[in-house]
């Protein structure tokens, strides 16, 4: 089976993080994101993914090289040269997830955390005998959406309605989807959108199935949801693998650890936290909700809460980090200085506090 | 022996409650000059400074808190010093001149040759023996202690001219509209005992002036009354305005620290200033320690000897702790006054704030001022019995007593 991943463009909304790296390559729960997603597809016997990009494909394809051979999977990029939307991508990669089989493909969108039922999802798919299959997850408030109208019983897709005033349904579509390579037929090399004008005319012909996605879903697209993501992440991680969270007196709720991290006297860490690999954090350090990537180090007594630390950043003694402040790669700051809401970009240093949100260029 | 015409007495205004209430919350639980300034009640530093005077009779209080509220203090101060120290307390404002003669009897008890006057909100090194020496060659009635403050600061304060060659105070303005000079009256003085027929004529010309009054209208008479006593009588503008260029007032100059202790934030301020004074005066106070046996220290530092410190907390620069506080392991206190009782829990951090009697600040707690000493909120205060939560950040705030902060709060006053 084959894949498409689309990973679209600069990845803005979360920046500063996006400034040194590709978003699907951020890292999240000590992983690129689209590692989680690779992982997943092979798990059920995805031989090929291909990535639908428009920026920086050979830093990508650099870094996943290793992945290749790792997992034994191909990873091929489709570059678009002008943005074809949703849908347009699956045209421009047709010759790539077409190879005779008839065999469906997946197409999931990269900024997409869940625990990727994709066995059941084939299976579903199988059963119906439709078209196209789409995930569907429940929100609390549809209002924000688009939500997919759906027969309980069989999951056919009735329609689609853009965010709706009255309550017509709670189920959004999820960015995860199992299509025949006939869907393709339908897709022209233009810029298209495949959630509204795609999977509408799928519906129209009675062959577009939903199926509501098992466990957690979030769109880890910016800061606020990653933060978010890790917590549904690490919750649903106790579930299916509690073995791989880390445990211990300093230790509060769910908390990853990669094994190269170091871990002081005094602590107290979590709930919500993943520190990465090559990761210092000396005595008396309090995390909790908060990402701490790969090759930083946490000073003594530091308190950080709600943050993302990027990559090789360190955090001084006695300083404070809290309220969604995001620290691009390489950011230093300064002992006992106070950041809530400080949106750092790389390669700087932090001297004096941040009392209130603000961005530093 | 010196003569009885060597001897000094000492008098520092004390004010009284309904005064300093620029002070709050601080001054709801204590009287404002006893509120520790580098760990010594305020007034402890006048004081001291006194006891430096050569041939120190006597120090009187003058202020219009009971009794009761100074009687300790009084008592341990005296002992401590081995001079007379006594608390006299004045049944209503008299203004500061008022309240100098209405004790006169007592004052020339022990017939000094020179008096010695000042606030207890001034934070200065008091340079009284030089002061006391320069005064004895201008040979006048008074001399006041004088600064040379910014222009546009200059108006909060009796802003003077005097000699640039003899010393004289050629012109005295009380807190004027327009600027007059920036030399400025430090509320220091040096007086003869002849400052009480001073005062004697300005309290007939007053009582003259009201039975003038009484004559023709007894609404006028009212509204002056009303507006203030008949022995009311101030300093500033009854005594220093109308003597300045009659050969009787000299001013003497200081080119060290010098500030009024109006506001918390001020007193913070001033506790440095005193910490780095006791550098040079009083080392003995200062608290070292490199982090082995005892908690790393930096710059000046008071910490009472009740008061535990854990190894690895980090203290400095200006801090000053009280009687029985308690700092956890790897607390890190910086800017700071924190008082008695008080408990600094694990890698908690102060900044520039000051922690109130009996207050805790939890585990990962974080207390911060920005620093500004003149701006309302320019640092953190939490008044007695507050307790911020562990992991809450309290910063540029104002806590009144009693309150438990279990979210982060900015830029608020909690009542």
């Amino acid at each position: 089976m084959k894949a498409l991943i689309l990973v679209g463009g600069f990845g803005t909304r979360l920046r500063p993080l996006t400034l040194s790296f590709p978003k699907p390559l951020v890292d999240f729960a000590n992983k690129p994101m689209i590692l989680h997603q690779i992982e997943a597809l092979k798990e059920v016997g995805v031989t090929e993914v291909v990535l639908a990009i428009n920026y920086r494909p050979e830093v990508m394809l650099n870094f996943l090289k290793d992945f290749e051979d790792k997992l034994g999977i191909t990873i091929t990029c489709s570059q678009e040269t002008e943005p074809l939307g949703t849908a347009g991508p699956l045209a421009l990669a047709r010759d790539k997830l077409v190879d005779g089989s008839g065999e469906p493909f997946f197409v999931l969108n990269s900024d997409v955390i869940s625990e990727y039922p994709f066995a059941e999802l084939i299976k579903f798919h199988k059963n119906h005998g439709g078209e196209a299959t789409i995930m569907v997850t429940k929100v609390d408030e549809p209002s924000k959406y688009g939500v997919v109208v759906m027969e309980e019983a069989t999951g056919m897709v009735e329609k689609f309605v853009e965010k709706p005033k009255i309550f017509v349904g709670n189920k959004i579509n999820a960015g995860i989807y199992l299509l025949n390579p006939s869907v393709l037929d339908r897709i022209k090399l233009k810029p298209t959108s495949i959630e509204k004008e795609v999977f509408p005319r799928i519906a129209a012909d009675a062959k577009l199935y939903a199926m509501v996605l098992p466990g957690f879903w979030m769109d880890v697209g910016q800061p606020r949801d990653y933060i978010t993501g890790l917590r549904l992440y690490l919750d649903s991680l106790r579930k299916r693998s509690a073995d791989r969270l880390a445990n211990g007196a300093h230790i509060v709720g769910n908390v990853l650890v990669h094994e190269s991290a170091k871990i002081g006297e005094g602590c107290l860490i979590g709930p919500d936290v993943a520190i990465g690999p090559g990761c210092v954090v000396e005595d008396g350090v309090r995390l909790s909700r908060c990402t701490v990537m790969r090759g930083v180090r946490i000073k003594k007594h530091a308190c950080i809460s709600n943050s993302i630390i990027g990559w090789h950043s360190t955090v001084g003694q006695w300083a404070r980090i809290e309220n969604m402040t995001i620290l691009g790669e390489d950011v230093h700051v300064g002992d006992e200085v106070y950041t809530n809401g400080g949106v750092v970009l790389p390669h700087k240093e932090i001297k004096s506090s941040i009392l209130k949100p603000e961005i530093v260029m | 022996m010196a003569g009885s015409e060597q001897r000094v007495v000492a008098v520092i205004m004390v004010g009284g409650p309904t005064k300093g209430t620029r002070f709050r919350p601080l001054s709801l639980n204590v009287p404002k000059p006893l509120f520790p300034l580098a760990g010594q009640p305020m007034v402890h530093h006048p004081i001291s400074a006194c006891r430096r005077i050569p041939n120190l009779a006597q120090i009187y209080l003058v202020g219009f808190y009971e009794e009761r509220e100074f009687a300790l203090y009084v008592s341990s101060i005296s002992n401590e010093l081995r001079v007379p120290v006594r608390y006299l307390r004045e049944d209503k404002p008299h203004g500061s001149a008022g309240g100098l003669y209405s004790f006169r009897d007592y004052i020339m008890e022990d017939s000094p040759s020179h008096i010695v006057l000042l606030n207890c909100d001034v934070c200065s090194s008091f340079p009284l023996p030089d002061m006391l020496e320069a005064h004895k060659k201008y040979g006048g009635m008074g001399t006041l202690l004088v600064n040379k403050v910014s222009a546009e600061s200059a108006n909060q304060f009796g802003e003077l001219v005097a000699d640039p060659e003899t010393n004289e105070l050629l012109h005295y303005t009380e807190k004027p509209e327009t600027f007059v000079s920036d030399l400025i009256n430090c509320g220091v003085y040096i007086f003869t005992p002849n400052i009480f027929n001073a005062i004697e004529d300005v309290l007939k010309q007053k009582k003259d002036r009201a039975n003038l009054r009484r004559v023709s209208s007894f609404e006028a008479l009212h509204s002056a009354t009303k507006a203030l006593p008949a022995d009311y009588v101030r300093l500033d503008q009854d005594i220093l305005s109308p003597l300045a260029g009659k050969k009787e007032l000299y001013t003497y100059q200081t080119l060290d620290f010098w500030e009024q202790i109006k506001t918390p934030g001020m007193s913070l301020r001033c506790s440095g200033l005193y910490l780095s004074q006791f550098r040079h005066t009083s080392p003995h106070l200062l608290a070292s320690g490199d982090g082995k046996m005892s908690a790393t220290i930096i710059g000046d530092v008071y910490i009472h000897p009740s008061a535990k410190v854990h190894p690895t907390a980090k203290i400095g620069p200006n801090v000053s702790i009280s009687a029985n506080a308690r700092i956890g392991a790897g607390a890190r206190l910086i800017h700071c006054i924190i008082l008695d009782d008080v408990e600094i829990m694990e890698n908690a951090v102060v900044i520039h704030s000051i922690v109130g009697w009996k207050s805790t600040v939890g585990k990962w707690s974080r207390v911060q001022g920005a620093g500004d000493h003149n701006a309302k909120l320019g640092i953190t205060i939490l008044g007695e019995a507050v307790d911020v939560e562990d992991e809450v950040v309290v910063v540029n705030s104002i806590v009144l007593p009693n309150k438990t902060l279990n979210v982060s709060v900015q830029e608020e006053i909690i009542l």
